[in-house]
């Protein structure tokens, strides 16, 4: 370490011992400082009162023994996965939430951030800066509650719009002449759009809350990929191309997951990929095995990604600015609402591009949904 | 034929359903809440119940435990038509004995007609509605 000049440093050695410990004394949220062991040396008041132990109890404790981090679902949090843990392992700041216990009992959720400290290049100690988040996961959860109910509400009128246009395009009320049939289809298309929409918004804040519900049953991939492709015919046609699916294996392929959303990951690719390519083109579908898993990948020979925005396909409300130009429709949701589908699965996303060539967006689902094991962390290539 | 109980609180989709499934030959029955289900039940067998989740009074979970499908009705078909896909509401009505379950706003009346004659047949869900 650099020596100070001697200039800066005029106070005592006790003064300097006491500015240290009123400048840790004085942090707005919890401060919590150990050894390099994880042995606590020093904790400062909001600490203390947010933990509900007296500062005699915890220090000279062992942090993760004597302050427990559990999960949402209340399960401990194992010594490896601490941040604190991390923290010496990588001698880097980690920032992570999750959840105290408290001297009583009961459980706040926290954010976290830990840096260790390091003389000589090595750990000596670390310090750990945590607060309160209940009041922000509150209103996390009530923006929740409020879209997920609005967009309940926002269907039910539209089930009967949909519903009552079938029902006259069907002839359920009397033969329509092909005017009258064409104005119906316009409103059943305007109807799915909407509703597509709502879907997706309804999707995206159960996956950021964590409400996701996954109901895993067997099922054939290539079926569904080939309802996706009927239902997304009229599109195709639209703009003539062919929509081509390879399913090689004759027995098919049978997974265990969720066909509600494997449905609509596989149509928000089929949908992107028939959107994103000029006239006349062509999309293909191809389903195969990857080791124990399914792979299904979606090619088009369209406008193709940008270079310069491949790192920002799967965030949200990303358009690239070539198809920005061409197809005003899109809200840049389909992507990041997919990858975070496909987590949900336990599944991964990823894809290649080259502009003015064509895109091919791959996933991989394991075949059977393992509920108890987390979604992977957020992929990049295979 | 066989027998259909709908039960969906919104007037203008229990009618549509009613006159979807009267034209295929079903004879149908209409309850607006869980409650008014139960009740409806006493007079009227049915072979399938088409069955909304989210409904003033008595909801279409609390209905299925109050009817005890599981054990006492296990020949009845349950199918939920719901608009909450992917919800934890949609997994339990599948862990009270709900047969199916399909998207209210996704579902065409031909599909509704189609699903019904697969369910009454004994058919599962093999692929999405």
């Amino acid at each position: 370490m650099p020596k100070r000049p001697a200039t800066q440093s005029t106070l005592t050695l006790d003064e300097q011992i006491a500015q240290a410990e009123a400048v840790f004394t004085s942090i707005g949220d919890a401060a919590i400082a150990t050894d390099q062991f994880g042995k606590i040396t020093r904790v400062n008041p909001v600490a203390v009162e947010l933990l509900g132990f007296t500062e005699e109890e915890l220090v000279g404790e062992w942090y993760p023994r004597k302050v427990v981090a559990v999960t949402e679902h209340n399960i401990p949090i194992n010594l490896i996965d601490r941040p604190i843990t991390k923290a010496f392992l990588t001698g880097k700041s980690i920032a992570e939430k999750m959840y105290y216990r408290k001297h009583d009992g009961e459980n706040i959720p926290v954010s976290v951030n830990v840096s260790p400290i390091i003389m000589g290049a090595k750990p000596v100690g670390a310090i750990e800066v945590f607060r309160d988040i209940s009041f922000e996961e509150e209103v996390d959860r009530m923006k929740s509650e409020f879209i997920s109910l609005a967009s309940h509400q926002l269907r039910t009128p539209l089930s009967s719009i949909k519903t009552y246009s079938h029902m006259l395009l069907d002839g359920y009320m009397g033969e329509m002449t092909p005017a009258q049939k064409k104005s119906l289809r316009t409103i059943i298309g305007a109807s799915n759009r909407m509703n597509e929409l709502i879907s997706t918004l309804l999707n995206i804040t159960r996956i950021e809350s964590g409400r996701i519900a996954v109901t895993p049953k067997n099922l054939r991939v290539e079926r569904v990929a080939d309802e996706v492709i009927k239902e997304l015919a009229l599109l195709a046609a639209d703009r003539n191309i062919s929509v081509d699916l390879i399913a090689k294996n004759k027995q098919g392929y049978t997974v265990k997951t969720d066909t509600l959303i494997l449905k609509e990951i596989i149509t928000n690719l089929v949908s992107n990929a028939i959107k994103y390519t000029p006239v006349d083109g062509t999309v293909t579908i191809h389903i195969s095995t990857r080791g124990d898993k399914l792979q299904v990948s979606v090619s088009d020979t369209g406008w193709g990604i940008p270079q310069y925005a491949h790192d920002q396909v799967f965030t949200k409300f990303f358009r690239a600015s070539n198809v920005v130009k061409r197809e005003t429709a899109g809200t840049g949701l389909g992507l990041y609402l997919v990858k975070g589908l496909l987590e949900n699965l336990g599944g991964r996303i990823w894809f290649t591009s080259i502009e003015g060539k064509g895109t091919t967006f791959y996933f991989t689902l394991p075949k059977r949904f393992n509920p108890d094991r987390p979604a992977p962390k957020p992929a990049g290539g295979p | 034929m066989a027998n259909i109980l709908i039960v969906e609180d919104d007037k203008d989709l229990n009618n549509a359903y009613r006159i979807i499934l009267e034209s295929a030959g079903y004879t149908v029955e209409s309850a607006f809440d869980g409650k008014e289900a139960l009740e409806a039940l006493k007079n009227f067998d049915p072979d399938l119940i088409l069955l909304d989740l989210l409904m003033p009074i008595m909801g279409g979970l609390e209905f299925l435990q109050n009817y005890d499908l599981k054990h006492a009705h296990p020949d009845v078909k349950v199918l939920i038509f719901t608009n909450m896909e992917n919800s934890p509401e949609v997994t339990e009505a599948y862990n009270l004995g709900a047969h199916r379950c399909i998207i209210k706003s996704w579902t065409a009346p031909h599909n509704l007609a189609r699903v019904i004659q697969d369910s009454l047949a004994g058919n599962k869900a093999t692929v999405t509605e």
